[in-house]
Formats: C-alpha cells, structure tokens, sequence
C-alpha cells in the first residue's frame, strides 16, 4: 500500500514535470495553428535546432548554462522566422489552402533533421553534465525528485506565465488574439500582418528551444529529437487545437497518462495509453476539450 | 457636414481581376473632404472589391488610389495609418474578444494614450450600448449591437475616411434606421464617409453624392437627391416601377 502510494505520488510528480515540457512545445503548435489554421511538422526541427545550439554553446564555445540557453532559444526563434518566410509565405501568398503549408512543414522537418545528420551526424549526445542541476531530492517514502524534474517544471510554468502576460497585457498580444480570431480582420485594424506572423514563428521557435534543451536533459541529443513533438501535437489535439489553456491541459493530461501508465503498468504501454486516449477524445469530444466549437454569429 | 471642395481620397480607373472574371474595370471615385459618398449596386457588381482594394486587401490589377493626392501602396497597414478604416462586411467583430479589446484593438495604429481615452467617450457618446456591455464577449452581443461595435471599433482609428460595407446587412430595418442615423452624426462631426449598399434608397437619403455600379463599371453617378428621382435607378434599384 505504501509502496503503491510513494510510486503515485512519484509518478505525478514525474509525469507534471514531462507534461511541462510537452506544454511548451504543444503551446507553440496551437499559437501557430490558432493563426494559421494548419499543424506546423517543422515544430520538432525547431526543438532540435534548440537542443543543438545549447550543446554547441556549451561545449564548443564554452559559455555559461544561461548565455547558452537565451543563445539557443533565439537560434531556434530565429529558424522558425526563417522557415515562415522561406516555406510558407510563399504558399500563403498563392493560395488559401492550408493543406499546403502541412506538407511544405514536413518537408521542412525532414530537412533540418538530414542538416544535423550530415554536418554533425546522427549520434546521441548529452548536455555536459555540469550544465544543469543533477542533485535528487528525498521527499520521504521513497519518493524522489530531480532537481533538473523541479527545473524543467519551473522553467516551464514560468515561460507559460510570461506568454501569457505578453497575450493578455501587450499590444502585440492583443493583436495576436484578435489574429487568432480572424486575421484577415485583424489586418484591416492596421495590424502588420506580415510581422505578426514573423512574431508567432518566433514566439512559438523560442518554446520549442525551452522544450528541446529540456528533453536532452532529461533523455538526450540526436537529429530525430523532433519526432517527440508528436506527443505534444496530440496534446494539443486533446486540448482543442488553437487553444493555448488547452494545450497546456492536454499536456499534463498526457504527462500523468505516460508516467501513471509507466510506474503502474509497464513502460512499454506508454504510448499505446497515449494513442488510445487521443482515439478516445477524437471519439468523444473530436474538437478536443477547448477547441473552437460555439458558431460565431455572421 | 457637405463637402470642402478639396478632394480627399480619389481611385482612379481601378481594375481588379479574379483570375480571368474581371470584378472592376476601371472604376473611378472621388470623395471630398467632409463628405458621404455611397456606391450602390446589385449583388456582384464589385462593391466589395472595391473596398478592399482601396484597403489593400486585393491587388490592383490598374489604377491608382490617391489619399490627400499621395499614392497608397497597397499595404492595408499603411491604409489604416494614412486613415482609412473599414467596418467589414459581415461586421467580423472578433467574437472570443470582450467589447472592451475589440476598441482597443481598433486604435492599434495608435500611439497617443490621451487622445485614445477621448476617443472612448466620443463612440460611447455615440452608442452608449456599448457602455454597458464593455465587459462582455463580442460574440454574445445582438446583430445590431455587433454592427454599433464594429463602427466604434473602425472608428478608434481616428479615420480620415470611415468605410463601411453593406452596414445594413442582415439587420432589422428599425436598426438600419438607428444606425444609419448615428452615422450621420459621425460625418457631422467631420468624418467622411464611404458606403457600399444593396440597400440603395438608404444609402442615397444619407449620402450627398453615390456611385452607381453595375458588374464591375460605373453606370451612372450623380447627387443623391437626384438619384433618387431617376426613373431608371428607381425601377432597377429602388423597386419602384416606373
């Protein structure tokens, strides 16, 4: 009984601090699909750009832990911005077909995992470990936490506080809500759309970095890393795709869901747990629990 | 408020395409300073089109539009920073955003804190509905309400030029009237004022002047006083057989 509690309060704990990381990642997909209306693939390359930037940093040039996380969460906006301009403006610009933008994301998600793959090739690397905090923490009962599981869980709430201060307090941030709603609109109340866009992309690539050094931590470094933004399109799905508050729920959920799944049945279900709640939700609630279903009057 | 004589916002010989379906063919408009200038026409004759390219919102395929005889240049940012400001089709409040954000989104392109707060008092004078609902969602407000916001909202932009297309839109004809009156206020505390209507017998008892289009040309423009006695404009447009 104990045991089974200690392993519940452990869970939670671990699965808060992942959902944390997938919240960071999922909220920049929702931003930009709130805008855009299409499921941006290339957000798991931007995470990845993060996650090497920070390595190089480190290792190569050797700055501190902070100069070299605000140099890879600005590499990381940097390439969203890059990507916006080069891949989808130019389609934005001929048609309104969103389905386009998808695949133009794709391709762009499988080129910058092949860049990584041939200029600093495709092993598994870690952050050097004096980077981060490594110290656990007894609780008592067995249970146990890491100081890099506290981190990523305060680093995270505190980036999703920040975004959403600069939503709701800013002007920029009003425009990006009114965007939200209709972007065409938002464009005739003077808004540049052009720039608000460019400024979405970079929102959205500085998270993703947050994410992507967080998950080499926590697991580690290689080309592919993006793929685990899989997980936090499904949140965001869970969550209603384009909903910031429910992507930040749907990313918990899923986080408890894994870890739960992980300590009490086994690790190797964890995605199957996963998958089959995202089937479920699509089957309950298809708009996910925030997503866009009331009709707006014409 | 009539007309200055100096001419404020001008389009000249304006040609938008839709792929090979030309929506304007050369059209041409002059606005005067203090003036409402309404544009009638059928369904597809080009009006909207019309106001999005003077918006910026579709490209030119001809023509040129002057503001105090400078060119625009086709960004809908600069349009609005240069004074024209739309009240679109359809209203487009942005529904998930209280009254108060859709205001304040309405004086985006500003930057003069002061005067903004003079301007909240001038559209609550105005429509003081919207007082009273500055708390709630866009979206839970009445058709004509929406309709009052989406003018306060436009007009938070301190515009040189209000534009308003199909204002009357789905609205009851008691509402039409309200509105409609209010904009005459607007103009005679010295904004001009470009309207697009199917509603053709409102949009000539308000306006001084009017444009009429037929499938993307003008086919007849004038004073609005005399528009309205015009047999040909009375049997087409006003549902008055002559």
């Amino acid at each position: 009984m104990n045991f089974t509690l200690s392993t519940l309060i452990q869970q939670i704990i671990n699965g808060l601090s992942l959902g944390s990381v997938y919240a960071l990642i999922a909220v920049g997909y929702s931003l930009v699909y709130s805008i855009l209306l299409f499921s941006n693939f290339a957000h798991g390359g931007f995470l990845v750009v993060g996650g090497y930037a920070c390595y190089f940093l480190l290792t190569q040039w050797g700055f501190n832990t902070a100069v070299s996380m605000a140099g890879a969460l600005a590499a990381s906006g940097l390439t969203a911005v890059l990507t916006e301009r080069l891949a989808y403006k130019p389609i934005r610009e001929r048609t309104s077909i969103t389905l386009y933008l998808l695949i133009a994301s794709m391709g762009v998600n499988i080129v910058i995992e092949n860049l990584f793959v041939i200029t600093v090739g495709g092993r598994i690397r870690a952050l050097p470990q004096s980077t981060f905090p490594t110290g656990v923490f007894e609780l008592g009962g067995g249970v146990t936490v890491s100081a890099s599981d506290i981190l990523s869980l305060v680093v995270a709430a505190i980036f999703l506080v920040l975004l959403q201060l600069f939503l709701t307090r800013t002007r920029w941030g009003l425009a990006i809500r009114a965007a939200a709603c209709d972007l065409r609109t938002a464009g005739l109340m003077g808004v540049n759309v052009t720039f608000l866009i460019g400024l979405v992309f970079f929102v959205a690539g500085l998270l993703a970095a947050v994410g992507g050094i967080f998950l080499s931590v926590r697991y580690s470094l290689y080309p592919q890393l993006g793929s685990i933004t899989t997980k936090a399109f499904i949140a965001a799905v869970i969550g209603g795709l384009g909903s910031l508050p429910g992507a930040v729920l749907g990313s918990l959920i899923l986080g408890l869901a894994e870890m739960l799944t992980a300590g009490f049945v086994s690790s190797q279900m964890r995605d199957l747990v996963v998958y089959s709640l995202l089937v479920l939700i699509l089957l309950v609630r298809p708009a996910g629990f925030f997503g866009r279903t009331a009709s707006e009057k014409i | 408020m009539a007309g200055t004589g100096r001419i404020l916002l001008e389009a000249q010989d304006i040609c938008v395409n839709y792929g090979a379906i030309a929506a304007l063919s050369g059209f041409s408009l002059k606005l005067m300073e203090g003036e409402i200038v309404a544009v009638i026409g059928a369904n597809g004759a080009g009006k909207s089109t019309f106001m999005n390219a003077l918006m910026g919102m579709v490209k030119l395929a001809g023509g040129t539009i002057l503001l105090d005889s400078y060119p625009l240049t086709g960004r809908t940012w600069k349009a609005v920073q240069g004074g024209l400001s739309l009240v679109p089709e359809g209203r487009r409040v942005f529904a998930p955003l209280t009254v108060e954000e859709n205001l304040r989104i309405g004086a985006f392109t500003r930057k003069d804190a002061g005067d903004i707060q003079e301007d909240y008092d001038w559209v609550f004078s105005l429509f003081p509905r919207l007082k009273e609902r500055l708390t709630q969602y866009a979206g839970t407000l009445s058709g004509g309400e929406q309709q009052m916001l989406a003018i306060a909202r436009a007009l938070m932009a301190r515009p040189r030029v209000l534009l308003l297309d199909e204002p009357s839109l789905g609205l009851a004809p008691i509402v039409i009237r309200d509105i409609f009156k209010e904009l005459r206020r607007i103009n005679e505390q010295g904004v001009s004022i470009l309207l697009v209507e199917q509603n053709a017998k409102q949009a000539l008892l308000l306006s001084h002047r009017a444009y009429v289009l037929q499938t993307g040309r003008l086919l007849k423009e004038g004073n609005s006083r005399e528009l309205l006695q015009d047999p040909d404009i009375r049997a087409a447009y006003l549902g008055q057989g002559a």
